[in-house]
């Protein structure tokens, strides 16, 4: 019987060192080369942005989720997703065309209302695209000492690799659009994404501080960022140009309408201004918390969340006053929208909440 | 088996009439000498029961109870340094019953109860924590930078700002859910345990660390004034002590064990009573059961002179050696006080019954050591110990219940009334009264339509129980500590801190192995980022926690606590700093080195179908994603300990059954000379094995490591009572009886001796079933039910099944 169970025992090693031999064939598959995995948990794990496609809703979020409902928020299919990065923003100019940036520098293209989505660019390329621009540049403009500083740039983000995050992603068509990102990466496109330039020197951005949001009011396009970076869009000189900034703290975001801008971010602080920026109001929050997200609501009020979940009302042409609203429960929230139907769909560290219209 | 010697045996009245030369070698060289071989017993009784006294030592390890070379169980010994946080602790959960932790007098003794904890003995001061540990932190991002403090305010002093503060830190710490319960009812301590206490260099004493908790805390704070902590339950005060860890269980089964070792007296006592019933002669009966507890003796003896300790399992070894032993010397007796009773002398009738039942007792001990010897086969230490310690008792059998029982009857006899007694209940057989009316039922078990009525009877339980017990689990059901009651405080104590804070103690963790340094790479922390979402796809998975959470916190933290940067980022020196800030916050994530970090999934309940599962995405996960420089090793954590030990209780089941019935099969082809005769033997235990799954079912009793001796010694032990039926009815039908009358023979020869050890054997295991110890109530019961079952079928079974089978066992 002894010499029967030595003989198995035997045999289990044999397959077991057969199946180790096989593992080792296994290959790591880099997250910008493995697609995202279909889950049904999807919709109740991270997600870090929610915007809507025409009267769908597309939500964006960790491991390369991509989810979009039709019924505002009550139910969400999966997206298919050509990659497993984490994902942080998502926009959508038109019903049709959207993008997704996230991190590994990776950015998406969906032509189908967000169902399905492929790879325009990732952060394997992004250095080259940098060095190759501003070496051109420097080639071209041998006097200027500004170039080399940039190729140089270029140059470190080949070496780092692939680790730099776009944190935000804005269109204004389905051809011309920016991709903003962790120590002043900025990428623009003209036409929907076929091609990237680096916007490195039209920051006003010597620090190489962190662009957190780029958004637009009305026919203003401001980027909002680390230590109180605040920068809108010269169309004349064709850059970003510094606006006065009332916080030496971090924004997260920016909303507003045509003559209206409200800036927010750390601890508590709201920022509110009526003229493009040349002059603002602190808004008292009474919180210490970060605030990362904002939406308007069905009454065109301003809904602003906070990372621990809290809930702020800004009345439209805000008077000082925020008020803290009520919620039969709280979770963290990192992005926000209105729905078609007048509902806030809020998405955070727990997946998606829906705030029915009150 | 009672081979039928009668007829050379006549009866002798004087002892100067018998040849003492007369017998075989080992009759002469005993009961030739019977002084000093009563000598020789009484100093090795001395001698082993001093060692008993002396050696004896409760040691519950539940390294033992794991099967020690499954694979799973294999990568969790070599790596077991390194899982700091699957290691030894205790959770201490301070409750207030009147309000919340917002309140000065329970924070009062949450300080006090957290200085008496960081004074125990083996506490490893440094990990430990709680509210008032000044390592529990708050930290908040600033526009400078990170801010933080001790969550418990420096300058606590128990004014309403203070408690004020504490709120917001609470919640700036975001501990609720782990240190605070979700409705802040109660807060915990986590107290992690020395291997080793740093003052004496000893292994920590998990009882007297129980005791600990149980004395400085329980009766300090939760029963204070008139309530008096009693057994189980909870006191009535404002605050209650919730205890749970692996240290905490282990001496709830050690109390446990103490409580079982006092049902052994009740074990002996209900046997003293069912023996003095059966023969009303009570210097016999003080015989029968001393020398049973001698046999008792010298197994604990010898058992603690190799060095083995009482763990749960061992302690049951006792009880069966007391209750085979009283069966057998039970019917030495009888033997002996029949032969007393037709005129024989005392010392003439001892060495009859010697000659008549030694050769029958030993085959019937040896059948019963088959029961344990296929224990051996099970590769679980606690198992194994047991069919060792028990193989011990049963050898030790043969000295005092075969040897030195008989030479002791020989000195004592036995009363002359409970003699005359015995000749008249068998004078009431014959003349089918009294005993004789019970044996006349069996007996109609020969004929065709009992027999018919008999044998479908036992087919249609046979396939009723069948049906059910298709539905057998493998593995514990219950939640909680399945070593202990559902609802003892331990339990219950499981309960509410599952009910109240985040996480459940039933932990799966694969262990990731890669060299110094690897737990930092990028590549490994995606893999485990990916094998933790993998297992949470698991619906009864409630959430996954290793390294990776931490480094993507600290990310975040790092980009001023941006949700966005809440990931896994390549850059090297981010993952380094990640690693090196969540040493501090939670070294419990990673090893010193960093060569290895276990995904640990917290696991809604631990039932087999659950662990399966989860085992199956596991494994192919590290089969799909093992590499030379970094492999997946499985598994960790109780509820993977649990999974390794399903896998090989499931094996072992199929293998024991397999066993024990070839064992026993050769055994009656050995004893009977005819397969119709094993086949008649055999079928009843068949029935009983199939009832008994079906009763696991019905109780909700899952194959486990406890169930394994259950089912073999059930056989092993259930196939005596065959022995002792058939062999006799054999010899009769041998002879030319017809079946009936042979039958009838053998039930009044030794019907009451097969109803006199289901009953002792029964009584010796039944008080299992009070232990406080799951596992013990749960044997106590199966057994119980096997023993009376096994004697209930070999009774109406065997002539049931020989009216088809032994018609003419000559043919056979």
């Amino acid at each position: 019987m002894c010499s029967v169970r030595q003989y198995v025992r035997l045999a289990l090693c044999a397959t077991l060192v057969l199946l180790q031999a096989v593992a080792q064939a296994a290959s790591y598959v880099d997250v910008l080369d493995l697609p995202a995995k279909p889950s049904a948990l999807a919709v109740r794990s991270p997600l870090l942005d929610v915007t809507r496609a025409g009267e769908r809703l597309v939500a964006v979020g960790q491991r390369g989720h991509i989810l979009y409902s039709d019924d505002a928020g009550q139910s969400w299919q999966q997206a298919a997703v050509p990659v497993s990065a984490d994902l942080n923003a998502v926009h959508f100019p038109t019903a049709e065309q959207g993008w997704a940036v996230g991190n590994d520098g990776v950015i998406l293209h969906s032509s189908d209302a967000g169902q399905s989505w492929s790879k325009q660019l990732d952060g394997r390329a992004i250095g080259e695209l940098v060095l190759k621009h501003y070496s051109a540049l420097a080639s071209a403009e041998p006097g200027n000492e500004h170039w080399p500083l940039f190729a140089a740039e270029g140059q470190r983000l080949i070496e780092e690799g692939a680790d730099k995050p776009f944190l935000d992603v804005w269109f204004a068509d389905a051809q011309r659009g920016y991709a903003v990102g962790v120590f002043n990466l900025i990428l623009a496109t003209r036409d929907g994404g076929q091609s990237w330039t680096p916007l490195q020197d039209r920051t006003d951005n010597p620090q190489g501080l962190h662009l957190n949001a780029i958004a637009a009011t009305g026919a203003a396009l401001y980027l909002a960022g680390e230590q109180g970076l605040l920068r809108k869009w010269d169309a004349g000189q064709e850059r970003f140009v510094a606006v006065d900034s009332p916080y030496q703290g971090s924004y997260f975001g920016l909303i507003g309408s045509p003559g209206e801008l409200l800036a927010y971010g750390l601890r508590g602080h709201v920022f509110h201004s009526r003229d493009a920026g040349q002059s603002w109001q602190q808004l008292d929050s009474g919180l210490q918390v970060s605030i990362t997200a904002a939406a308007r609501d069905a009454r065109g009020d301003y809904r602003l969340f906070t990372q621990a979940g809290h809930m702020l009302r800004a009345g439209a042409g805000a008077d000082a006053a925020l008020q803290l609203l009520p919620q039969a429960q709280q979770s963290p929230v990192a992005g926000a929208t209105q729905a078609a139907n007048g509902a806030l769909v809020l998405v955070g560290s727990r997946g998606v909440r829906v705030l029915p219209v009150e | 088996m009672g081979t039928i010697q009668q007829d050379s045996m006549p009866v002798i009245r004087h002892v100067r009439d018998f040849d003492p030369a007369t017998g075989n070698l080992l009759e002469r060289s005993v009961f030739n000498h019977r002084p000093l071989f009563v000598l020789c017993m009484a100093l090795i009784t001395l001698l082993l029961g001093y060692m008993a006294v002396t050696r004896l030592e409760m040691r519950p390890s539940f390294e033992k109870m794991i099967p020690q070379s499954q694979p799973y169980i294999q990568n969790y010994l070599e790596n077991r340094a390194s899982l700091r946080g699957l290691g030894n602790s205790v959770r201490v959960v301070v409750e207030n019953t009147e309000g919340d932790i917002f309140d000065p007098e329970y924070l009062e003794v949450l300080k006090q109860v957290n200085d008496e904890l960081f004074l125990t003995p083996g506490v490893d001061r440094a990990w430990m924590k709680s509210l008032w540990s000044p390592a529990v932190r708050w930290t908040e991002v600033t526009e400078e930078g990170f801010q933080g403090g001790p969550v418990m305010p420096d300058t606590y002093s128990g004014t309403p700002a203070d408690i004020e503060l504490l709120r917001q830190n609470i919640n700036r710490a975001g501990i609720v859910g782990s240190l605070v319960a979700s409705d802040f009812k109660s807060s915990m301590l986590i107290v992690p345990l020395l291997d080793k206490d740093s003052a004496t260099g000893q292994g920590i004493d998990y009882h007297q660390f129980s005791q600990v908790l149980e004395e400085k805390l329980r009766d300090q704070y939760e029963f204070t004034g008139a309530s008096v902590r009693q057994g189980d339950a909870e006191g009535s005060g404002k605050i209650k002590i919730r205890v749970i860890g692996f240290a905490k269980l282990i001496g709830d089964l050690i109390d446990g064990l103490i409580q079982v070792m006092m049902f052994f007296a009740i074990a002996v006592l209900s046997a003293f009573c069912i023996i003095l019933l059966y023969t009303r002669c009570l210097r016999s009966t003080l015989l029968v059961v001393g020398c049973s507890l001698m046999a008792v003796v010298w197994q604990l003896g010898i058992v603690s002179w190799l060095g083995y300790a009482i763990d749960p399992y061992s302690i049951l070894v006792p009880f069966l050696i007391f209750a085979i032993g009283v069966s057998h010397a039970s019917q030495k007796m009888n033997g002996i006080m029949q032969d007393i009773a037709q005129g024989t002398h005392k010392l003439v009738a001892a060495r009859y019954t010697f000659r008549r039942l030694f050769i029958a007792g030993v085959t019937a001990l040896l059948s019963d050591a088959v029961g344990f010897a296929v224990l051996m086969l099970i590769d679980i230490p606690v198992i194994q110990e047991l069919a060792i310690t028990a193989s011990i008792g049963v050898a030790v059998l043969i000295f005092t219940t075969l040897l030195m029982m008989p030479v002791a009857l020989s000195y004592v006899g036995v009363s002359a009334k409970a003699a005359e007694r015995a000749l008249i209940i068998d004078a009431h057989a014959t003349q089918h009264r009294g005993l004789g009316k019970l044996w006349d039922l069996l007996d109609r078990f020969t004929t065709a339509k009992w027999a018919t009525g008999a044998v479908l009877v036992a087919l249609a339980l046979g396939i009723g129980g069948f049906m059910v017990s298709l539905q057998l689990k493998i593995g514990d059901l219950d939640s909680g500590a399945p070593e202990l009651r559902e609802d003892s405080r331990y339990n219950r104590d499981n309960a509410y801190i599952t009910g109240h804070y985040a996480l459940s103690s039933d932990m799966f963790a694969v262990m990731i192995k890669t060299g110094p340094e690897g737990c930092l790479n990028y590549q490994t922390l995606v893999l485990a980022d990916r094998l933790a979402w993998e297992l949470q796809q698991h619906p009864q998975v409630q959430t996954t926690v290793s390294l990776v959470n931490a480094v993507r916190q600290i990310t975040a933290g790092s980009f001023e606590g941006n949700p966005k940067l809440n990931s896994i980022q390549r850059n090297q020196d981010m993952l380094n700093y990640a690693a090196q800030q969540a040493s501090v916050n939670a070294p419990e994530l990673f090893n010193t080195d960093c060569s290895l970090m276990p995904v640990i999934a917290y696991l809604a309940d631990h039932k087999a179908e659950t662990l399966d599962a989860v085992v199956a995405i596991a494994d192919k996960f590290a089969q799909d994603n093992s590499s030379e420089d970094r492999q997946f090793l499985l598994a960790a954590g109780s509820a993977g300990i649990e999974a390794a030990t399903n896998i090989v209780v499931r094996e072992a089941n199929r293998t024991m059954l397999l066993y024990v019935y070839t064992a026993v099969i050769i055994f009656c082809l050995i004893a009977f000379r005819s397969w119709r005769a094993a086949v008649v033997a055999v079928l009843p235990l068949v029935l009983t094995s199939i009832l008994c799954e079906a009763l696991m079912v019905y109780m909700g009793i899952g194959v486990k490591v406890a169930t394994l001796p259950v089912i073999a010694l059930g056989v092993g032990i259930g196939i005596d009572y065959a022995l002792y039926l058939l062999s006799v009815q054999l010899h009769f039908q041998r002879q030319g009886l017809p079946l009936s009358a042979a039958y009838k023979n053998a039930v009044a020869f030794t019907g009451r001796v097969v109803g006199l050890v289901g009953i002792t054997l029964a009584a010796g295991v039944i008080t299992w079933a009070w232990s406080p110890i799951k596992f013990q109530a749960d044997m106590g019961i199966l057994l119980t039910f096997m023993f009376v079952w096994n004697m209930l079928g070999a009774l109406i079974l065997i002539p049931a099944l020989s009216h088809f089978l032994l018609r003419n066992p000559r043919r056979a």
